[in-house]
């Protein structure tokens, strides 16, 4: 007898699990689109004054601009190697462009 | 309420089934531990189309249940939802190559009935859920012989 397989949610003994088949989970997309750099760790008050001393200036223009185009390129990359879905990288691009 | 079912597709180089398998679980339905459901035996063509088969040592009733339920059987076809189109979905065409032959098996968990509704009346929810592999097994046998138990 023919048989014409049907498409069935895929699902876990509990519920359905979510599945993300080897793309980014909503929580890693997140984490990628929220990027920040490290935190410093807690420091003594001297050691935090020298710091505050020694402290970088703002952010430079150009440089910004340059990790933004860095960070599009690999959202570039991620689309083309099917990582990401273009949804995905739509939303991405969008919270890279901010 | 019938149990949580799992879907198991065993792919075989050679068409043919010992009887073994269906024994094996024959055993398990006796200490009420699962249930076969179903055991279909499918085909497929060069071309991928599925054809279901029989077998001398699988029951005939054994099958029609699987074939409706994983197989569209020419009813209206509906339309997924937003939301299902956006979740995750498998099919048999995903797990059988063309030219290979395989058991698909409707396997009731009756063990698992309690523990999921359970987990559910605790407001409990999937999270993830998997099947550790060979090599993950191994090193789980070595930490618990560590362990000691």
């Amino acid at each position: 007898m023919l048989l014409v397989p049907r498409q069935l949610l895929r699902s876990g003994m509990t519920g359905n699990v979510p599945y993300y088949g080897g793309r980014f989970t909503p929580a890693q997309a997140y984490a990628v689109s929220h990027s920040s750099a490290p935190t410093a760790p807690e420091v003594a008050p001297d050691a935090a004054a020298m710091l505050d001393q020694a402290r970088v200036p703002a952010a430079d223009p150009v440089k910004s601009s340059a990790s933004r185009a860095d960070s599009q390129a690999a959202l570039q990359h991620l689309l083309s190697t099917g990582v990401i879905t273009q949804v995905e990288y739509d939303r991405l691009q969008a919270r890279v462009a901010r | 309420m019938i149990g949580p079912v799992q879907v198991v597709v065993v792919g075989f180089d050679q068409p043919g089934f010992s009887g073994e398998v269906v024994a094996e679980f024959t055993r398990l339905e006796e200490v009420g531990i699962v249930r076969l459901v179903d055991l279909l035996l499918v085909s497929r063509a060069e071309d991928g189309t599925f054809e279901t088969m029989t077998d001398d040592q699988i029951p005939a009733h054994f099958g029609r249940v699987a074939a409706g339920v994983l197989g569209w059987a020419g009813e209206e076809d509906v339309a997924p939802s937003e939301l299902e189109a956006e979740a995750s979905t498998w099919s048999l065409a995903d797990a059988v190559p063309p030219r290979g032959t395989a058991a698909v098996a409707l396997i009731e968990h009756r063990w698992a009935s309690p523990l999921r509704e359970a987990i559910l009346r605790n407001g409990g929810r999937a999270l993830d859920e998997t099947w550790l592999a060979r090599d993950d097994l191994d090193r789980l046998e070595r930490m618990i012989a560590l362990r000691g138990s």
